[in-house]
């Protein structure tokens, strides 16, 4: 399959443009498609640009995000739980949250009007991957940009190596995607561990505990195998020593990260770390550049 | 480039000239000592040796409220002309607001280009007007004290007459539409220059020790130092709004009566207590001492790895405006030791 991915551009580069807009703060009209809850207050939802030649055109990297606006409302940012592999539409993975979200969940219906700008930030380094074997790490929301990867791996799966997913929730009623999981982890696809922090009486048949103890229950060859991992701040904190733990290199290790991104093109300062701008250089970085910015990940 | 000479007496009739180019915008006496940059129709208002507006140029190009998008409520909106400011003539600009505006255009004019800046900038005719140093200057350090790009006409005073460097297309066209003012300049007169040079360099008596300062910076990056800054800094972000090259910006919405809403974009401060929240309530720099010290960290070592070159030019606006009279040189030198 071929896929047209937009290529990774070195950053302050000769001007360039978004593929919503020539105007980057102008977002464009996208209609929602479709609204599913995931869990309980966070929701899946298909948009699709209004514009046809743009629903075709438009290709993002698993990892970019895109900021929804509702003028009079506000703008945010939210990461694409889906692959540009599967073109015309795309997908947007949302928690209520704030006035933005909340609006969203309680006056936006199918067939409603978004305004969308996009796609923005850096996303996963995908050419390095290639070849590689994969351990995606997830805990908790961190799914939702993980899950954009997995799809885009399972699309173009000939290319990677071992696909491994190990995935942690609070409890069983927060795990999304849960499955479409089941289902790739039988047909092979990928290996997927999901763990739950309690059942909170709950059916559930996988792991209890935290998601860092998965970590150990998996052979890997760390050598050919590069770690992407998303989650909160509590999550990092344990799953990045783990990983340098099982002898990871530290650029080996590639962590997607939450910022105040307002402006989205590095221009109106709120997400900068140091010389770094988590919109635009990010928000996927190495651990090793993620140390060398000490207030980019917090605990 | 061209040089030229002008007689003194004639400047009125040049800055009137200048009005065929745009709105005129000079520093103009408001108290004694203090200045503005303000649209001006009687030429002698204009004070270009004014050595600092309180707030800098960069009102000009972007506005500190501006609306970026109207539309219905609830809709992707469009953009507004609201920030459209017409041709513009900034006219007394010193070698450190030059560089200054090198810095916003290096921000605003790659990458992903901010149309509201370019439209602003594109229409903006710069006049420099060599100055002369007070204590509170130390472009000199910066290098950022003398400029030969990035303005259209530029003069010096020598005294009964200007040198006047042209610099652009745009510069010359002014030229050529006021022959009258101008005559060729002399070898007396590039004499007279570079022994004013001679005696404005040595007329410095502030100096920034910059040398290997972003590693001096990375090494300091733990030192007490901040949280004592951090004591005496208010965060009132006084010294972000009057800084050449601060240019960070708040986006809000609002909901006018007619079901109509406007996207606002406002000028904001690092140093502002909610300015790196998030959404669930983790504020990243919470306590001043982590503010203030983003913020020199941000002009003197982030900008020189991203781009090649510290983002201060050392005008000095910040010294003379702090309410608690922290002075930037002085932090440095505290820094290293040096005091």
């Amino acid at each position: 399959m071929t896929v047209e991915i937009p290529a990774a551009l070195p950053v302050r580069s000769a001007p360039r443009h978004l593929a919503s807009g020539t105007n980057p703060y102008l977002p464009a009209p996208a209609r929602i498609m479709r609204v599913s809850e995931l869990v309980p207050d966070i929701r899946l939802y298909e948009l699709r640009f209004d514009d046809t030649a743009l629903a075709e055109r438009f290709s993002f990297r698993p990892g970019q995000f895109v900021e929804l606006s509702v003028l009079g409302v506000g703008e945010g940012p939210f990461s694409l739980p889906s692959s540009p592999t599967r073109r015309g539409s795309f997908q947007l993975g949302i928690r209520r949250a704030g006035v933005l979200t909340n609006f969203l969940f309680d006056h936006i219906r199918e067939g409603d009007f978004v305004g969308i700008r996009g796609p923005l930030g850096n996303g996963f380094p995908l050419e390095q991957l290639e070849g590689q074997d994969l351990l995606l790490v997830a805990g908790g929301l961190g799914m939702i940009p993980l899950r954009g990867l997995l799809q885009y791996l399972i699309d173009l799966r000939h290319r990677f190596g071992r696909v491994i997913l190990l995935y942690g929730s609070r409890s069983p009623d927060q795990v999304l995607f849960r499955d479409e999981l089941t289902s790739l982890a039988r047909r092979g696809d990928a290996e997927i561990v999901l763990s739950v922090d309690q059942t909170h009486g709950h059916p559930w048949t996988g792991s209890v505990g935290v998601v860092t103890e998965l970590l150990d229950q998996v052979e890997l060859d760390v050598a050919r195998t590069y770690a992407v991992a998303c989650g909160p701040p509590v999550f990092y904190k344990f799953m990045l020593d783990k990983l340098v733990e099982r002898r990871f290199a530290k650029d080996r290790i590639y962590l997607s990260l939450e910022r105040r991104m307002e402006c989205g093109i590095g221009k109106c300062g709120h997400c900068a770390v140091g010389y770094t701008f988590t919109c635009l250089h990010g928000p996927v970085f190495s651990y090793w550049d993620a140390i060398n910015l000490p207030e980019l990940i917090y605990t | 480039m061209q040089t030229l000479r002008m007689n003194s007496a004639l400047l009125p009739d040049f800055v009137e000239a200048l009005k065929a180019w745009g709105t005129v915008w000079a520093p103009v006496e408001r108290a004694p000592g203090v200045f503005s940059l303000e649209a001006i129709d009687d030429p002698d208002r204009a004070r270009p040796d004014a050595l600092r507006t309180i707030v800098p140029f960069k009102k000009l190009l972007l506005a500190p409220r501006f609306t970026m998008l109207e539309g219905t409520t609830g809709s992707a909106g469009r953009p507004s002309d609201d920030s459209l400011r017409g041709p513009q003539v900034l006219f007394g600009a010193h070698p450190c607001d030059v560089h200054a505006l090198a810095i916003l255009d290096l921000l605003y004019m790659t990458d992903y280009v901010d149309p509201f800046y370019q439209a602003n900038r594109e229409s903006l005719t710069v006049v420099g007007y060599g100055c002369w140093p007070d204590q509170r200057c130390f472009c000199e350090s910066l290098g950022t004290s003398s400029v030969d790009k990035g303005f259209d006409l530029a003069l010096t005073p020598l005294g009964d007459r200007y040198l006047v460097a042209v610099a652009s297309s745009r510069g010359d066209d002014i030229v050529q539409a006021n022959q009258h003012l101008f005559q060729p300049a002399t070898r007396q007169d590039t004499r007279d220059y570079l022994h004013r040079l001679k005696e404005r360099r040595a007329a410095f008596s502030l100096a920034l020790d910059v040398s290997d300062l972003p590693y001096v910076l990375e090494l300091k990056k733990d030192d007490p130092v901040w949280q004592e800054l951090g004591t005496k800094c208010l965060c009132c972000g006084s010294c972000s709004m009057v800084c050449p090259t601060c240019a960070c910006f708040n986006v809000v919405d609002e909901i006018q009566d007619d079901d109509r809403s406007l996207r606002i974009r406002a000028w904001d401060s690092c140093l502002y207590l909610d300015y790196a929240l998030v959404a669930g309530g983790h504020n990243f720099r919470d306590q001043r001492a982590d503010r203030v010290k983003n913020r020199y960290y941000h002009k003197q070592e982030a900008f020189v790895r991203e781009f090649g070159m510290p983002s201060c030019v050392g005008c000095g606006r910040c010294i003379e405006n702090c309410p608690t009279g922290i002075n930037v040189v002085e932090v440095f030198q505290y820094m290293r030791g040096d005091v």
